[in-house]
């Protein structure tokens, strides 16, 4: 009898001492409340409705009472003709802005370091961070309009200085991986340059002051202190960049997609939304998205955890 | 800085030299395609089609922008824009905050659990169909609360206000305490004043995300009327069925003598309209530029 007793009263205790923090913050849950309601209902409800992916969805019966239909429409995908050039589109497009955009800030970065003149610095950023507010469609409107053929800005110079000046660059699919990069790098290059430059920032003035003692020339102190200094940081922000690997970017490929360019520009992305939304094939695009969502998060995951091995940094 | 520059080597001075001028192109790649949309929006249409124009209209017209407002729905997206920006940023950004200050405190029962709640919703997320789902069963489609609904919170900034509010010296609430105020009333007469920096930050990149957003009104609304700006434009761009539509209602129902005699073209009015969606933010885009670069800065210290 006496554990038993005494196991009670030690777990009333701490109850009551419970319910009376609970009291005393009642303010607080009545904040946080609605909060915990709307990620209940906007976010956990969708992951519900994961299921679709597996089951034969029917309207009149809803997801849960559709009937089960296993792995098909994974199958289905890989074994589609579309699956492999999707696949391998997004893959080559995210590359692109993974790996060879990433050099691009970094080197804005160190060009506006070398700007003396403050009032030249703070006019050409204010300049170069304008596009990153801008939506893609607006950019995508300018860039048909600068490339539009014979009448457009670029091709007008081209014509100007005795070139064709006749070429419809988002028509063609010889450019499609040119137009993409140079809006990309036009839209986000300023943006993305502020937090290299915080980097910059933060390095030690005594280690320029002894280059200088050393006689280093500037691209020497560039190549042998800024560089190493700002390694961390561009690791961390490259590893974290990694989980949106197979999202190569909705709005920018939507709105550049074309008749004659689409073998390169069909995306993961673009293919859910077409087989999903516009043609109603609601589990099969559920599938797709969620094998998409899956590799994404394992991804984070990794690279947080890599993050957090080699520069002690991570996400959580 | 002038002393400065003699002391430099020839090297060092063509480097500079070199420097200061790819800065001056990259800014040129952003200034001049923004005239000439300007001179051709502001260009009649049907002289534009000869080509020849760079960063000044040849012919001058209003024609573009009055065809704009009569045959399109631009006013009323305008309205819609409008609706959203302010009703979204203003909603969305004080109910995170309140949010985020309640799960500052760190002797909240259930604290922990309700950050993991939150946070997993940043890593794994149901993806667009089932989300299609919930809002056709919420009735949300093809209805303007679309647009506000599902943005009234968001992870990522409540966890940049938590970070702001955790920094908020715990003296100033004890003494509001002892004065006999309960935790809302702290949130709302002194942690809210206090955050005035991080407010602005947040409700700007709100406002603009939600200025910006066409893929709620493009797949999730039906009515032309529900339609905001930027939605409008998009499919200004990319339909030519929508741009044919517009050309005809602006010469009147399908009268092809008219259609002859009005001097807009498809591209001109697409002109009109990129304008009439970009002014906005470049006029407010001077004031508060340097808000946006803090902001910047405020997301990379989460990293």
């Amino acid at each position: 009898m006496q554990p038993v007793t005494s196991s009670v009263s030690s777990s009333v205790k701490p109850k009551s001492k419970l319910w009376k923090s609970i009291s005393t913050h009642r303010y607080l849950y009545m904040m946080l409340l609605p909060c915990v309601i709307f990620f209940l209902i906007f976010s956990y409800i969708p992951l519900g409705g994961l299921l679709m992916a597996f089951k034969d969805y029917k309207f009149n019966a809803g997801i849960l009472g559709s009937p089960w239909v296993g792995l098909k429409y994974f199958e289905a995908f890989f074994n589609s003709y579309e699956a492999k050039q999707l696949i391998r589109n997004t893959l080559i497009i995210s590359g692109i802005k993974l790996f060879l955009y990433l050099p691009f800030p970094i080197i804005l970065a160190l060009m506006f370091n070398e700007i003396r003149s403050k009032w030249f610095k703070n006019f050409s950023q204010s300049i170069l961070y304008l596009p990153h507010f801008l939506s893609w469609v607006v950019v995508m409107g300018l860039t048909q309009r600068i490339l539009a053929p014979d009448t457009g800005l670029l091709n007008e110079i081209i014509a100007k200085l005795g070139g064709d000046g006749s070429t419809f660059y988002m028509m063609e699919a010889n450019y499609f991986y040119q137009v993409m990069f140079s809006s990309f790098v036009w839209k986000s290059i300023g943006w993305d340059s502020i937090i290299y430059m915080a980097a910059i920032a933060g390095v030690s003035p005594d280690l320029y002051e002894a280059a200088k003692i050393d006689g280093a020339s500037k691209l020497r102190e560039i190549w042998h202190i800024t560089l190493p200094s700002i390694a961390p940081t561009v690791v961390i922000l490259f590893i974290l960049s990694l989980g949106s690997i197979l999202s190569a970017g909705f709005d920018q490929i939507y709105m550049l997609r074309t008749p004659g360019n689409m073998h390169l520009a069909d995306i993961l992305d673009t293919y859910i939304i077409k087989v999903g939304l516009q043609q109603g094939q609601y589990g099969y695009a559920t599938a797709v998205g969620m094998m998409q969502g899956i590799i994404g998060f394992i991804l984070v995951i990794l690279a947080n955890r890599i993050s957090r091995k080699v520069s002690d940094t991570s996400l959580w | 800085m002038g002393n400065e520059f003699y002391k430099l080597s020839v090297g060092e001075k063509a480097l500079k030299f070199i420097n200061y001028m790819l800065i001056i192109a990259l800014c040129l790649s952003i200034v001049l395609p923004f005239l000439n949309i300007l001179a051709l929006a502001f260009n009649a249409g049907k002289d534009a089609e000869s080509g020849g124009i760079y960063f000044w209209p040849r012919v001058w017209s209003l024609e573009n922008f009055e065809k704009v407002f009569e045959s399109t729905n631009i006013a009323s997206a305008f309205g819609v824009s409008i609706f959203r920006t302010v009703v979204g940023t203003f909603a969305g950004v004080l109910l995170t905050a309140m949010a985020a200050y309640a799960l500052k405190s760190k002797t909240l029962p259930g604290n922990k659990f309700f950050m993991m709640f939150i946070f997993f919703t940043m890593l794994f997320s149901g993806g667009i169909i089932p989300t299609y789902m919930l809002y056709k069963s919420l009735h949300l489609l093809d209805n303007i609360w679309i647009y506000v609904l599902p943005g009234l919170y968001s992870a990522w900034n409540l966890i940049i206000f938590r970070t702001f509010f955790q920094q908020i010296h715990v003296s100033l609430e004890e003494s509001a305490r002892i004065d006999g105020y309960n935790d809302f009333s702290i949130f709302w007469k002194i942690v809210l004043p206090l955050s005035r920096p991080v407010i602005a930050v947040i409700a700007l990149f709100t406002a603009v995300g939600h200025w910006n957003d066409w893929f709620t009104g493009a797949f999730y609304i039906r009515s032309e009327e529900l339609r905001p700006l930027s939605t409008l434009l998009q499919e200004m761009l990319l339909s030519a069925e929508a741009l044919r539509d517009t050309l005809t209602e602006a010469a009147g129902v399908a009268n092809y003598e008219r259609l002859a005699k009005i001097q807009v073209t498809a591209n001109s009015l697409k002109m009109a309209t990129i304008i009439v969606v970009v002014t906005p933010i470049i006029l407010v885009y001077p004031f508060v530029q340097r808000h946006f670069a803090k902001g910047a800065m405020i997301g990379s210290i989460k990293e």
